[in-house]
């Protein structure tokens, strides 16, 4: 009796051991689960190495990086990948959780807007030793250094512009935005335009994001709100006023939606955009992201590039990256990967334009005779950007509480419940706040 | 020998346990101690955690503005969705505590909403039902009345939020339906042959009978009420301008979009505390209200 009760005790311990055991093996997020774990320290039997890699993006992009991997495991048979791929959301909650348990996959997607965060808490493995000369231009390079080291090979270009809706500009007799305009020129074209258009339907949207008001601060001349990674902080008191007082006007001459249509704008949403439902004649696009807009509303697109001022307009340049995670055990094969991913021809052609134009002259060259007219949007707002662009300024390590601040005290002044001074104050404290503590 | 059987016997009691207990203290109890840890650090997640003593407590309660704006939020939250739940089930578990041709149809069809309630799809509908061009407006439309948008204002979102908690009233109505069966009948033949009407009889013998079922939904209203995410997460992100920002919310954000652990940790503790002190005030006052037919004891 004794005994069979330890037997079966002792069977039931080692069945949910090994239940447990197949569920680990089984899932399918290699890092987080122990069958990632040991493709991370090794992988290597009989000299076969596995790389994990991860990126965000769309299903475009899921199957065309895919489609590369295997090509790379054509090519290099003792290659193996463990791909994760997920969308822009799901993919910066998870990576932070992986970076907690030292298990972020050897090669990552990164982005201009996160990348300095995660270089600051010494997450990324240092790319300066790989040569990219002849395949990324050198001042591109020098740009995207952070105290002189490089790390995370760009992938594409992208840059800043705007997208507007040609066909209702066109049939209401109102002239198309030109290249190289200011933000004087934008607000009374706005202006004039609104006096053409019926009601309902307005020339420019809303501010209310940080880098809308960044875009606006810097081009007058001013320095970026975040600067030398978080430690210098600037928000300046007159050109916020200036900006959000002109705003103001605009909402109550009817130039600007109200406030709670701007609210109820969901980007890129057939019914809920601002330009493709025909609400708003104008919006902010990126390169990467103005296809998305034409495909809801194809052929009745312009682009232009940002409003600009005495300093410049807008950015032009790299923001999507590979990196490689600081803590791999297999850093030579994925950086030997990452330089791959740009410069082979064949690969090259399997991933098309799911991450921008890509960054190397002669990939373009090669697929530019297959290009749809939404790619030729995102390569005319580059072309109409670089010649005044500014940097790209990302949020600084320690500043997202800040942005999200931003959005809520500006919206707090668009529905009327605050002043702009007193968002002034709100948002001036946090920022010097933060900017104290980063180290 | 006794004892020797006695304690091998324990053992293997152990041993069959093991596999819940392990869960327990590894994946709970751990846990909630090492958060205890982390709400004393800053912890952003990507490095270790750097021991911050109570800065991150002083910092809540001194200097955090969103802090106070997501309690109060919070707290009417609750204020109004407990009571209102609580009455709308307590009425449908009595319209379904009838004996009517096809009851079991009824029963199923109304708390069937409940079982889908708090998925992210019915979140996502609520979305477009309370949109400006949603559903909501377009039946007002036709009454020639123009309705607001009602997730993006801020002085109705919580409200539509509310709404949505309380139409998830399934559960809760399927307790007190059982309550309602629990009171003996004798008492409503009592009070008939002594005359009373039927409010007589719900406010002297369904209320007090129904009184324990009352308290038990009552405390798990307020619990999960304080922990509501779901909804605020999905249909508004917690705007606009903080008008829906839940407390659950805000501790998730601070955790994972602002990677600040340590304040998370230090916020999730506060919630604790706060659900705790509410629970043991539910109890102390229950004495006054509640009714244990059972111990003798009559409320008052």
């Amino acid at each position: 009796m004794k005994k069979k009760m330890y037997s079966s005790a002792a069977l039931l311990l080692a069945s949910t051991v090994a239940l447990s055991a197949c569920s680990g093996g089984g899932s399918s997020t290699p890092s987080a689960s122990p069958g990632g774990a040991s493709s991370n320290t090794g992988g290597s039997s009989g000299g076969e190495t596995t790389l994990s890699i991860m990126w965000w993006g769309s299903d475009a992009r899921h199957e065309a990086t895919q489609k590369a991997l295997e090509i790379y495991s054509k090519q290099f048979p003792n290659i193996k990948f463990k791909p994760e791929f997920m969308a822009w959301d799901a993919y910066w909650t998870k990576l932070p959780t992986l970076a907690a348990s030292k298990s972020i996959t050897d090669v990552l997607q990164m982005d201009a807007a996160y990348i300095q965060e995660y270089v600051t808490r010494g997450q990324l493995e240092d790319l300066t030793d790989i040569d990219l000369t002849g395949i990324v231009d050198a001042n591109v390079i020098e740009n995207l250094k952070m105290d002189g080291k490089l790390y995370g090979i760009p992938l594409s270009l992208n840059s800043q512009g705007m997208a507007y809706n040609k066909e209702a500009l066109e049939e209401y007799g109102i002239p198309l935005p030109k290249t190289n305009w200011t933000y004087e020129e934008y607000f009374q074209w706005a202006r004039d335009a609104s006096a053409k258009l019926p009601d309902g339907k307005y020339p420019i949207g809303d501010v209310n994001t940080w880098d809308g008001y960044n875009f606006y601060q810097t081009a007058m001349g001013k320095p970026p709100m975040m600067a030398d990674g978080g430690k210098t902080f600037t928000l300046d008191k007159e050109t916020f006023t200036t900006m959000f007082e002109t705003y103001a006007k605009l909402r109550e001459e009817g130039v600007v939606p109200p406030a709670e249509k701007t609210a109820s704008f969901l980007e890129n949403d057939p019914q809920a955009d601002a330009v493709a439902s025909g609400t708003v004649m104008v919006r902010s696009a990126t390169t990467g992201s103005v296809g998305a807009l034409e495909q809801l509303m194809p052929g009745k697109l312009g682009v232009v590039n940002m409003p600009g001022g005495p300093a410049g307009a807008g950015w032009a340049q790299s923001t999507i990256f590979l990196s490689v995670s600081a803590n791999s055990k297999n850093k030579e094969e994925a950086k030997k990967f990452v330089k791959w991913f740009i410069t082979d021809k064949e690969a090259g052609t399997a991933l098309g334009l799911t991450r921008g134009i890509p960054i190397n002259p002669e990939i373009y060259a090669a697929i530019e005779p297959t290009l749809e007219p939404k790619d030729k949007l995102g390569k005319d707002i580059y072309d109409q950007s670089v010649e005044k662009a500014m940097p790209f300024y990302s949020v600084a390590a320690g500043f997202t509480e800040y942005v999200d601040a931003f959005k809520k005290e500006i919206d707090a002044v668009i529905f009327g419940q605050q002043s702009i001074e007193a968002a002034y104050n709100n948002l001036n404290n946090l920022g010097q706040d933060l900017s104290k503590r980063a180290k | 020998m006794r004892t020797k059987l006695g304690s091998s016997i324990n053992l293997a009691g152990y041993v069959f346990i093991s596999p819940w207990l392990i869960g327990f203290l590894l994946l709970t109890l751990w846990p909630i101690a090492q958060s205890f840890y982390l709400s004393f650090t800053n912890y952003s997640l990507l490095d270790d955690p750097v021991w911050a003593g109570m800065d991150n407590y002083t910092r809540i309660f001194t200097s955090d503005a969103t802090f106070k704006k997501s309690l109060i939020v919070t707290f009417m939250f609750v204020l109004f969705s407990v009571p209102l739940k609580l009455f709308f089930s307590l009425l449908v578990a009595m319209a379904l505590n009838k004996n009517l041709r096809g009851m079991n149809l009824y029963r199923t069809a109304i708390y069937f909403p409940s079982l889908i309630g708090g998925s992210i799809a019915v979140a996502a509908l609520w979305r477009n039902m309370f949109g400006a061009d949603g559903y909501i407006n377009q039946v007002l439309s036709w009454f020639g009345i123009e309705g607001t948008g009602w997730i993006v204002n801020p002085d109705t979102a919580l409200g539509t939020l509310i709404l949505l908690n309380v139409w998830q009233f399934g559960s809760t109505m399927v307790i007190f339906l059982a309550g309602l069966k629990q009171v003996p009948q004798e008492m409503y033949e009592a009070a008939s042959v002594d005359g009373a009407g039927k409010m007589r009889k719900f406010w002297s013998i369904t209320l007090p009978m129904l009184s324990p079922v009352m308290f038990f939904n009552l405390v798990l209203g307020i619990i999960n009420s304080f922990q509501t995410f779901t909804a605020a997460f999905i249909v508004t992100k917690g705007g606009p301008i903080n008008a829906t920002y839940v407390y659950a919310l805000f501790l998730y954000e601070k955790a994972f979009k602002h990677y600040q652990m340590g304040y998370a940790s230090a916020l999730a503790w506060i919630l604790l505390v706060i659900v705790a002190a509410l629970t043991a005030l539910n109890f102390f006052a229950s004495r006054y209200w509640v009714f244990y037919e059972s111990d003798g004891r009559k409320a008052k």
